[in-house]
């Protein structure tokens, strides 16, 4: 997870990590998550050249995920992003590659 | 998509320089593709002295030898010619406005289908099919 410094309060993080694991194995059927955040601190975050409050959700997932089901986890993942942090559609992008993707 | 990270020595850059590789990264970016300049994200963050960092998705590692590293997560799907204008691009903007030789930045610009990211509640569009997406409303903050 990578978040702009001051967008989401460390005590909410517990909450999105339990709704990500939650997602996971409601949707891939994974149920083991690990989850990093990396702060990115004021002035040091920038999207299209301006200051940025966008927080970047990157992860793997198992192979062969069906097109349908990825973006039903990618769905899932920025709805629950947005309901606990309270950030606005565009300002969550999620990601998620293939488990042994090496591109 | 783009996210380009740059692994930068504690306090070596100002935040006007920050923003203006910022800046120029949106420029090389969105010079050489049809992607809007929203898409652009940046980041920059410190060395550790290890010469490695984890790949933005959280799997396997990017080494460099270099004082400065660009790292940099793209959608496939464009041709080489234009990868390497941004790949070159990426660096030559890089060196000129943090003021530093060529040979103290490197670049790896990792890649992946657009269909595996998600932005404004939408999937990425392919490179070259941005306007119609656009089109339907995103922005950015």
């Amino acid at each position: 997870m990578f978040v702009q410094e001051g967008c989401v309060p460390e005590n909410l993080r517990p909450g999105i990590a339990a709704a990500v694991e939650g997602i996971c194995l409601d949707v891939l059927g994974a149920g083991e998550v690990s989850i990093e955040w990396t702060v990115v601190a004021k002035g040091y975050g920038f999207r299209g050249g301006r200051p940025s409050t966008t927080s970047l959700v990157r992860g793997r997932i198992p192979d062969g995920c069906e097109r349908g089901t990825r973006a039903r986890f990618l769905m899932g993942i920025a709805d629950a992003w947005r309901r606990i942090t309270g950030a606005a559609e565009d300002e969550v992008i999620v990601s998620a590659r293939d488990w042994s993707w090496a591109g | 998509m783009p996210f380009y990270r740059c692994l930068i020595p504690e306090g070596s850059l100002s935040y006007d320089q920050r923003e203006r590789v910022a800046v120029a990264f949106t420029d090389v970016h969105c010079g050489n593709s049809t992607a809007p300049r929203s898409f652009v994200q940046v980041a920059f963050l410190n060395t550790d002295g290890s010469g490695e960092v984890r790949d933005s998705h959280g799997q396997g590692v990017m080494r460099y030898s270099t004082p400065f590293f660009i790292a940099g997560g793209n959608r496939a799907g464009r041709g080489e010619a234009v990868k390497g204008r941004i790949h070159d691009g990426l660096i030559e903007r890089f060196c000129e406005i943090a003021e530093v030789p060529r040979d103290q930045v490197s670049c790896q610009i990792s890649e992946a289908p657009a269909s595996w990211t998600m932005e404004a509640g939408r999937i990425l569009p392919e490179p070259g099919e941005e306007a119609e997406w656009v089109g339907h409303g995103a922005s950015g903050g």
